[in-house]
């Protein structure tokens, strides 16, 4: 456990240590609901998903999607800006193994993770009064913790991939925009045009984004949810060794 | 555990690149360094002597051949590997985003350093790297030397029996590259074994005790700085000052055909390889062409030997 022990200490005064970190890990989707999912609520009166499910309850899902998504994308930066500078080769010559480099990373992407989950989930519930079905807590919990891993190894084989840094940057730019516009994230898929709704029902983050609404709210039906999970795991472990695989051909 | 504390045996690292010819970026190459030597691994540019670091720190791993670091094998013992060294890289890698203290407190947990004792430690490294005025400061913040310093101090944190610095020196002021060179005479004293590639001679023939030469992956010469300037006997080192520069010198030397020849204001200096006598006659010629106000003959250097070894390569 030391190594890992070590990599959590590092991540931590690394992300604790830094303004720019925590306002993208922990309030930057708190903005978007408090904000955007406000402004769109109140424009959107009646709510046209029916009278029970306002665009704040929907967005909710949205928010903890996007915070994963998010904090594996700073997470890669950082990584990736390791890589550049040469602190990751000489981390690699330190008395751990790879895969406890990894196990280390993601284990503190999934920490920040659900203390962004947290946060929001107590603003949704205390400041917008969105009714959680708080039976589905440990899916929505299992979902998040997922959602964050898939995203975290996924980024990780571009930060490992990538040699340029504009390159990177550009990459993940495209990523932010492509991934969560073309998904469920923001808007129902139902009333889309059928390419946008094909195209995103092809997105890993319309599968997580649907298990976390329905895991908060209940909306989703059971037959697609089943095989959106399936899908998003078969993502997450496909990116995860993918990711090993670029681990190993550093140096 | 045998003597040695780096044993490499017909080690062969070849980089494949889709659509491109392989390299041998090393090709062959045995060597050993007894323990608590300072063991200076010397080469042009693109001679292998980066990937062969990487190679013993576990970074790379070898196409074939064996190397073992305090007798466990790079290949199959990685970790136990990763245990007996620290390495400090030719890139400025520090924490950037880390402040000092905390540059040095990471790296002694990583290396399993109880936090008391990392706490003590880091302590007394700032102040022998004199870093301890912006012990605070994140390292982005710091200027390219005091970020070297920060890396380098890294290294003093832990006692591992081996240590590996590539081009360690780059961006230190003197000063501090002359105290740096004596920590590690400290620690070699005291048993640790340190491997350093480095393009500055004159501090590999101050520090090292054992030296290799490669080039293009492959070895060129081994031994200490006497048993290599034996391969150069006959190589000499003449230095002439004149009051003025005679015009026509540049072509007199040129005509002589020295190793190496450089024009310093009023001052001459060039490296040939020759018979003793032959020397004094040389001198004798270009001190003819204008006044002399100072001449100097000293047998081969380091840097001598290194041209003409890997000239000859």
């Amino acid at each position: 456990m030391g190594p890992i022990r070590a990599i959590l200490y590092r991540e931590w005064k690394i992300r604790a240590t830094n303004g720019a970190f925590i306002f993208w890990d922990m309030f930057y989707p708190l903005f978007y609901l408090l904000v955007f999912g406000v402004g769109v609520n109140a424009a959107l009166d009646p709510p046209p998903l029916g009278a029970n499910v306002n665009y704040d309850s929907f967005f909710l899902a949205g928010v903890l999607g996007m915070a994963s998504f998010g904090i594996a994308a700073n997470s890669s930066w950082s990584f990736f800006l390791d890589r550049d500078n040469g602190i990751f080769y000489e981390m690699l010559t330190y008395p751990m193994r790879r895969s406890e480099y990894l196990l280390g990373k993601v284990l503190f992407n999934v920490c920040i993770g659900m203390l962004q989950t947290t946060i929001t989930l107590a603003i949704g519930c205390l400041l917008l009064k969105i009714r959680l079905l708080w039976q589905l807590l440990p899916l929505l919990a299992l979902t998040a913790v997922a959602g964050t891993a898939g995203w975290f190894f996924f980024y990780s084989i571009f930060a490992l991939k990538i040699r340029r840094n504009d390159l990177f940057n550009s990459v993940t730019s495209v990523f932010y925009f492509v991934f969560l516009f073309a998904s469920s994230m923001f808007y129902p898929l139902g009333p889309l045009p059928r390419w946008f709704r094909i195209t995103a029902l092809a997105n890993p983050i319309t599968w997580e984004v649907d298990l976390l609404r329905y895991s908060s709210i209940g909306i989703g039906a059971p037959k697609q949810l089943a095989l959106e999970s399936i899908g998003f795991v078969t993502f997450a472990l496909a990116s995860f060794a993918y990711a090993v695989r670029s681990l190993r051909e550093q140096g | 555990m045998g003597d040695f504390a780096l044993e490499v045996d017909s080690l062969v690292r070849v980089y494949e690149r889709r659509g491109q010819k392989p390299v041998s970026a090393v090709d062959g190459i045995s060597f050993s360094v007894q323990r608590g030597a300072v063991f200076g691994l010397l080469g042009p540019n693109g001679a292998g002597k980066t990937t062969l670091l990487k190679v013993l720190t576990t970074l790379l791993r070898p196409t074939s051949g064996a190397a073992r670091i305090q007798g466990f094998d790079v290949v199959s013992r990685p970790l136990a590997v990763r245990e007996c060294i620290s390495i400090v890289l030719q890139e400025t890698a520090a924490e950037l985003f880390l402040s000092v203290r905390d540059n040095l407190l990471t790296y002694g947990r990583f290396h399993g350093l109880d936090s008391r004792i990392a706490r003590k430690r880091a302590d007394t490294v700032m102040d022998k790297f004199q870093i301890t005025s912006y012990a605070e400061q994140k390292v982005q913040d710091l200027s390219g030397g005091s970020r070297r310093r920060v890396q380098v101090a890294k290294a003093f944190m832990v006692d591992t029996p081996v240590l590996f610095l590539d081009e360690f020196s780059t961006g230190m002021d003197p000063i501090l590259k002359r105290a740096v060179m004596g920590y590690l005479r400290e620690e070699s004293a005291n048993g640790r074994t340190i491997v350093l590639t480095t393009q500055i001679l004159s501090e590999a023939e101050e520090l090292c005790d054992d030296i290799l030469i490669i080039n293009r992956g492959k070895q060129v010469a081994r031994g200490d700085l006497n048993a290599l300037k034996l391969l150069s006997a006959g190589v000499y080192e003449i230095s002439l000052t004149f009051d003025r520069l005679p015009e026509t010198i540049a072509g007199d030397i040129a005509r002589l055909k020295p190793l190496r020849a450089h024009l310093d204001g009023n001052t001459v200096e060039m490296a040939w390889k020759s018979e003793g006598a032959q020397v004094l006659d040389i001198v004798g010629s270009l001190s003819a062409k204008g006044r002399v106000l100072r001449v100097e003959v000293n047998g081969a250097s380091l840097e001598d030997i290194f041209v003409e070894l890997t000239k000859e390569a």
